[in-house]
């Protein structure tokens, strides 16, 4: 492993301290100057700079100061400067820096002496630390709390060194001695750690021997105990039963933090229901008692973990979740909603039904902002429900029924699905949520709900009254025909043309969006489908509100009035006996229709009506003119039908998706089975049985390697000279998260020892050297490997260049040889992703950097392309596979990935198949940063020539 | 449970300070603090943030972030807690809060987030706890320097002494003696462990200084003649070898020398200053005896305070006043008034007053005034008792360990506390182990003195520790105890004094004085 690194400190280039003044001053008596110099020497030193001549400085005019502050200095220059030369052997000099550690710790001030305590804990050097060992010892029984913790924590990493243990033999018996006198809690604690990691036997006995005290102990020290339980029933499973008491026992204590690790070692402990049932409980009575918003949120991962390996008893809890709800924070409510709906079950249905409910009338009555979308999601987990237990829609649907005309579209939207999907699923509600639809139906402020709420109007009033109800919502919605009046025209003409040219303005002005199907479209068909946030709707509601709608220009609504009526009009035909009747209502409905048409292609209207709208209720027209059968069955039935099998599709995909979950769980039919109690009776490997933690901790400090293929490995190698240069050179390229690895090969081709050799390496892009480069001597005819590392920051394609210059014995110069570039790809960084469509088009809208690439292909097939773009750009298509299905001549596709650095990368292809067979069109990729644009563009560019 | 950086970063992403409490590469931290301001999303109602390895915990402070890097299983709620202090010490060190305040003061920062978290560990301490080890102000430090100071300054006497030796002994030999020769042997030798003395200034132990501190005792005016007899506690911390034997070797040579070496720094004595001569009018002073036998066993033997409170006035115009006392209310005591005193008053107002109220009190300015009032109390459980002793002998092969705690109640804050422990008759001193305080062994009177100059909050219990040639445990007893205390049982207060004539209404000036005085506590 590399070098550690203890400390870093922001060191500004900008003024280049020079080795001579800080030499000046740190052999000067100015205390303030001396301080200055030192922290500047420290800063070189972190920056690469080892300015050894200052060392010797250092020792002659620091090491003496009796100032706190450049002893403290001084420890941290120690720290960091190299105390080995390059083949690991301690340096003579450091022989001095243990003459003052060791006055150091002898030293009349307490805290001098604890410092340097401190920084023997970060000593990695045996011979350094040798000397020191009788002074370290004495300091264990300072009369100073403040000494003896720091005494005790360097007598444990002394300890842990190699060999350590054999300069401390009988350390953890001092220890042990130590801990039972001891009275401070924090060297308590320290003393307790010590044992823990260094002679865990010892520590199993203090703690078993105090048992009864373990309650009254301090936070800290309880929390070592808990650890340490966690690691001796790692190894030693069957002794588990001891400590079980002193965990139920912590269960109670005053800290929070105690509790909650008291959980955690719960379930790793234990898959006893009690248990899990503990440790469950523990974390909902904390979810209830800590204010803090990422407690909440970390305690919810925690209960989701245990929902996944535990549902049985987290069952049990459901209602003890649902009260987070209780939280204002939009994020901790998502997460239990989530947790509570995997958790239903038959019997806890209604309860939870029941909690849901109280929930949402709360957040008619509380002024509170983002009440909206709590709301909305309160909607969709009830939705969720009643499509789990259909049986509990009937219960819910006419309370979401209020909230039809919310104010907030998005979650009315929601709830007029919802009905929409009951009302088919659920035939026996049919009856009572019409009346209720039809009542309400005047409340509907929104453009987007009106249509749907029609659509149910119009195919589900089956009874006579139902119908003729329907038809007079609609009319009472309209109100007084015509939509505008001839004095109303005669003004008009004016204030038309005014507004006339803003609205075109206005559309013209719009950016490209993307449409739901992935259509990339300058102006929309309907400019009321633009995809925005949720807005508010305002409108008064004393003139009905499709009446409000239409005027504002939402001719979509029209057609959409008209097709309802339509239908209600053909239903009322067989219902209805009288022919009278139904021919008055057949004139009604046709007034209407014309009305509509009037109003679009009046100038009252803020904009003209649009084709679309205007082809369909004149389809509606003609219809009801030549009522036919054939016609009827289309419009009665088959529209209903489509709707079936969506939703009855919409189920089978789900169910699809459960089964993928469910059999990724599931073990491979020839996989290994572990029997735990055979694995650790054998002993066969500590490795496998190793600390959950100790993985953790390595997999943070980026120890974790994994094995990597090695044909995978040959794949990557780059050749980085010629064969015939007398430097053959080739390197191996890693590529991880943030850093890049180069392992470089430098082979000498000559029969002359190459001396000074140095692999210079500069970069361009963002990248970053991290080491500067080191000068070897290369013997004549051997190899030698290089490492360099580099740091990366962005996304963004990189190259590295270099040369390695070397000099030989009889030529008195300087040779070099020009490496060959290694670019690196961004495709290393991004990886697929998904997110949902409105996402997708909110960041399209936002994301400043567009490149957009002309589609030059010699591939024919539209989907053909569309693979192989993806399969180039390492992106996920997020437009359905139904979707871009079939032969029509066009694809559009939206794809989505997401780089390691949290950075999104949107592309868009919208392609066209033209008469010759060739594809046309354009990839468009979008995202915050240049970088991302530009480096996918340009691999873009490179690559959609197709495989050829 | 583990934090594996404590680190500063700017909204770009510029890492200010950071500190690392794990080994770690330089490259990972840096990518790992680079990642963060990316990771950070805006309108987020959480500061945390979890990748596929680490977990970030952050708090925003104006344009920068602290941030701590800890594990994913770590512990939320410890690690809140620790940022929550480091936030707090952060505005404590930096002037502005912004990356320039950030950047000077580094270094400081760093040592601050040492205290807070050790190995990854937090440490319980408080904000004042940290300002406090930053820095560094050491009272043992400062002794150290004045004791050093007072050798400096004690060695350059001795040099004086000699030189004037020297001119004397130049004499004599000016006479033609040949006696002339032994002294400058000495005197070579002293000059010697002089420089010792000089070069290895940095080594005396805390211990010499304590030494010193035991000369320092009240009763020191007893014993001009026992230096000599006595031997001073070697430093406790057995130090470096060299500095430990320079030290002793600079004693012993100069008592060799027939030295008496005065160490003492002046006495300020507090019975002195209760006997200087009033100056004030008048001088009430309320003093308690206390007669205490404790069982070595635990519990009282006897148990008898004795209580008085005399008024001292200096002219005789001033003797027409009555006192206002208070008394603390404590029922064991029983109070008993002068005869002469107006019995019926005192009871009902708590005012002393002559029973002729045109008489006056006596004046002088001999012995301790008119006893006014005595109170006695006889009846205490163990919890009332000032000080308790706890001494167990042990005999193991041919030693004798003897430790010994002592135990003050809360109630009173004790001073020149002399712990007395008879000993065998000895040669040698007594290998004390451990002291809390400092000790002297009298040969003369075989008695092991352990001293202790103030016990307070700080230092309610300690213990000593020492090894003796074995002995019938019975012989370390009775120890007596010497201390004094400024606050008493009875709590009795005079709160004013009432002129009886020419009363201009004005409260006359009077000093109280108050003690409470072991007379004979010992343990038995």
């Amino acid at each position: 492993m590399d070098k550690s690194c203890t400390l870093l400190v922001h060191y500004d280039k900008g003024t280049p301290a020079v080795a001579k003044e800080i030499k000046e001053a740190l052999e000067g008596n100015d205390v303030e100057a001396k301080v200055d110099a030192m922290k500047k020497a420290v800063m070189l030193l972190l920056n690469g700079e080892t300015i050894p001549q200052l060392f010797i400085t250092i020792i002659r005019y620091v090491l003496p100061s009796e100032d706190h502050t450049i002893q403290k200095l001084l420890l941290l220059y120690l720290e960091l400067i190299e105390k080995t030369d390059s083949r690991g052997k301690v340096l003579p000099e450091m022989i001095l820096i243990c003459q003052n550690l060791r006055n150091n710790l002898q030293h009349p001030n307490e805290y001098i002496r604890g410092v340097t305590l401190r920084f023997l804990c970060r000593l990695k050097e045996t011979e350094i630390v040798e000397p020191l060992t009788p002074s370290v010892l004495q300091n264990l029984e300072h009369r100073h709390p403040f000494v003896r913790r720091n005494a005790i924590l360097a007598v444990m990493s002394i300890y842990k060194l190699p060999n350590g243990d054999q300069l401390f033999v009988d350390a953890p018996e001092m220890i042990e001695k130590a801990l039972s006198t001891e009275q401070d809690p924090s060297a308590k604690r320290n003393a307790f750690l010590m044992l823990f990691t260094c002679a865990e036997e010892r520590a199993v006995n203090y703690l078993l021997s105090n048992v009864d005290k373990v309650s009254d102990w301090n936070e800290s020290l309880q929390m070592v105990v808990l650890e340490l339980i966690r690691s001796v029933c790692k190894t030693k499973p069957a002794e588990k039963g001891k400590y079980i008491k002193i965990i139920i026992s912590l269960l109670s204590a005053t800290s929070s933090a105690v509790i909650y690790e008291c959980a955690g070692t719960l379930v790793s402990l234990s898959s006893a229901p009690t248990a899990i049932r503990a440790a469950a409980n523990t974390y909902c009575q904390l979810l209830l008692s800590q204010s803090d918003n990422n407690v909440k949120l970390i305690l919810l991962d925690r209960l989701s973990e245990l929902k996944s390996l535990h549902r049985d008893i987290m069952v049990e809890l459901i209602i003890d979740v649902l009260r987070a709800l209780s939280s204002p924070n939009l994020d901790i409510r998502k997460k239990t909603l989530d947790i509570a709906l995997d958790l239903i079950t038959h019997h806890n249905i209604n309860e939870v039904v029941q909690m849901l409910k109280k929930e949402v009338v709360k957040t008619q009555s509380g002024e509170l902002e983002k009440n909206g979308e709590y709301r909305q999601m309160l909607i969709q987990a009830i939705h969720a429900c009643a499509v789990k237990f259909p049986e509990v829609a009937s219960t819910v649907v006419h309370l979401l029924m209020d909230f039809l005309g919310d104010s907030n579209v998005a979650s009315a939207l929601d709830v007029v699905a919802f009905v929409r999907e009951i009302i088919e699923t659920n035939p026996k509600l049919r009856v009572s949520i019409i009346t209720r639809l039809l009542d309400t139906f005047y409340q509907i402020r929104a453009g987007k709900v009106c249509p749907c709420a029609l659509w149910i109007i119009g195919e589900y009033c089956l009874s006579l009254s139902e119908v003729e109800s329907g038809v007079a919502t609609i009319k009472q919605c309209l109100g007084e025909l015509p939509f505008y009046s001839v004095s109303e025209e005669s003004e008009p003409t004016e204030t038309s043309n005014k507004i006339q040219p803003t609205s075109s303005a206005m559309v013209s002005s719009r950016k490209p969006v993307i449409l739901a199907d992935g259509t990339y479209a300058t102006q929309s068909a309907a400019s009321e489908t633009t995809f925005s946030t949720p807005t508010v709707v305002q409108g008064s509601v004393t003139s009905g509100n499709l009446r409000t709608l239409l005027l504002t220009g939402d001719f979509f609504l029209g057609a959409v009035v008209a097709c309802t009526l339509t239908k209600l009009v053909l239903r009322l035909e067989e219902v209805q006996p009288s022919k009278t009747e139904v021919n008055k209502t057949v004139t009604q409905a046709l007034l209407i229709m014309v009305s509509m048409l009037q109003l679009g292609q009046s100038p009252a209207s803020p904009h003209p009506i649009d084709n679309d709208s205007y082809e369909r209720i004149v389809l509606c027209i003609k219809l009801l003119c030549h009522r036919n059968a054939e016609m009827k069955k289309i419009w009665l039935e088959s529209c209903r039908q489509s709707f079936v099998k969506m939703i009855s599709e919409k189920q089978l995909t789900e169910m699809a998706e459960l089964k993928a979950k469910t059999q990724t769980t599931n073990a491979q039919p020839d996989d290994l089975i572990d029997f735990f109690h055979l694995k650790s009776r054998k002993g066969m490997s500590q490795l496998e049985l190793e600390d959950q933690v100790q993985d953790d901790l390595k997999r943070a400090t980026g120890e974790f390697t994994k094995d990597e293929n090695d044909g995978n490995k040959l794949n990557r190698i780059l050749q980085l000279t010629g064969f015939s240069d007398p430097v053959y050179a080739e390197a191996y390229v890693t590529v991880h998260h943030y850093d890049i690895a180069l392992e470089v090969t430098v082979i000498n081709r000559t029969k002359e020892t190459l001396q000074n050799m140095c692999l210079e390496l500069a970069t361009m892009g963002d990248l970053k050297l991290v080491e500067r480069p080191q000068n070897y001597s290369l013997a004549p005819e051997t190899s030698m490997q290089i490492k360099a590392n580099i740091k990366v920051s962005s996304t963004e394609t990189g190259v590295i260049f270099g040369n390695i210059v070397y000099e030989t014995s009889n030529v008195m110069e300087r040779n070099v040889v020009v490496l060959n570039d290694i670019h690196i790809d961004i495709m290393d960084y991004i990886s697929p992703a998904v997110c949902s469509e409105a996402a997708f088009r909110t960041m399209w809208a936002e994301f400043e950097w567009e490149n957009k690439v002309a589609v030059n292909t010699t591939i024919q097939n539209e989907r053909e392309f569309l693979d192989h773009i993806i399969k180039s750009t390492n992106m996920k298509c997020l437009t359905a596979p139904s979707a871009i299905e079939g032969e029509c001549g066009f694809l559009a596709a939206n794809l989505y990935a997401k780089s390691v650095f949290g950075e999104d990368a949107l592309v868009n292809v919208s392609i066209e198949k033209q008469t010759d067979g060739a594809l046309s069109g354009y990839i468009r990729i979008r995202s915050k940063t240049q970088g991302i644009a530009l480096s996918l563009g340009d691999k873009i560019t490179l690559k959609q020539k197709g495989s050829s | 449970m583990v934090v594996l950086a404590a680190s500063i970063v700017g909204k770009s992403g510029k890492v200010l300070v950071s500190r690392q409490y794990v080994d770690m590469s330089r490259i990972r931290i840096e990518g790992l603090l680079a990642a963060f301001p990316k990771l950070v999303g805006m309108g987020k109602q959480h500061t945390y943030i979890e990748t596929e390895n680490v977990r970030y915990v952050y708090q925003p402070i104006e344009v920068l972030f602290l941030l701590l890097v800890t594990t994913k299983q770590s512990n939320i709620l410890e690690d809140l807690d620790t940022l929550r202090m480091l936030s707090k010490l952060v505005p404590e060190y930096s002037m502005s809060l912004d990356e320039e305040g950030i950047n000077r003061a580094a270094f400081e920062l760093i040592f601050a987030f040492d205290e807070v978290i050790s190995l990854g560990h937090k440490e319980s301490v408080t904000v004042a706890q940290v300002k406090q080890y930053c820095e560094m102000e050491s009272h043992e430090e400062k002794l150290h320097k004045l004791v050093m100071q007072s050798k400096i300054n004690d060695t350059k006497d001795v040099m004086k002494r000699k030189a004037n030796e020297i001119d004397k002994s130049k004499i004599e030999k000016t006479r033609g003696d040949k006696g002339g020769l032994s002294s400058m042997s000495s005197l070579s030798s002293g000059f010697n462990d002089m420089s010792i003395s000089h070069g290895r200034g940095s080594s005396f132990g805390s211990g010499s200084m304590l030494g010193m501190m035991s000369d320092v005792e009240p009763i020191s005016t007893k014993a001009k003649d026992r230096s000599r007899s006595s031997v001073t506690a070697p430093p406790k911390s057995s130090g470096m070898k060299l500095g430990k034997s320079g030290k002793n070797q600079l004693m012993e040579s100069l008592k060799a020398e027939g030295e008496h070496i005065i160490e003492d720094v002046k006495p300020t004595s507090q019975t002195r200053a209760a006997v200087a001569p009033p100056t004030d009018p008048f001088t009430l002073t309320v003093e308690e005896k206390l007669n205490v036998a404790l069982r070595r066993d635990g519990g009282i033997s006897s148990f008898d305070m004795q209580g008085t409170l005399s008024l001292q006035i200096l002219n005789q115009d001033d003797g027409f006043v009555q006192v206002q006392i208070e008394t603390g209310g404590n029922p064991e005591i029983l109070f008993k008034t002068h005869p002469n005193i107006n019995r019926e008053l005192f009871n009902s107002e708590s005012i002393l007053g002559l029973k002729r109220p045109d008489q006056p009190f006596p004046t002088g300015q001999g012995g301790d005034g008119v006893g006014l009032l005595r109170w006695r109390m006889q009846r205490a459980d163990e919890s009332m008792v000032p000080l308790t002793i706890n001494c167990w002998p042990s005999v193991s092969g041919n030693e004798t360990y003897v430790s010994i705690e002592y135990e003050a109640s809360s109630m009173f804050d004790l001073t020149n506390v002399i712990i007395s422990v008879p000993l065998p008759a000895l040669r040698d001193a007594p290998m004390v182990k451990q002291c809390d305080g400092d000790w002297r062994y009298d040969s003369r009177s075989s008695v092991l003195e352990w001293s202790i100059l103030l016990i307070d909050n700080s230092n309610r219990s300690g213990s000593m520790e020492f090894v003796v040639p074995p002995v019938d445990s019975s012989v370390f007893f009775p120890i007596s105890v010497q201390f004094a205390a400024t606050s008493t049982y009875s709590g009795l207060k005079v709160t004013g004094m009432i002129p009886l004539r020419g009363g201009g209404g004005a409260t006359p000036r009077f000093v109280q004085r108050t003690q409470l005085i072991a007379q004979d506590y010992q343990v038995v």
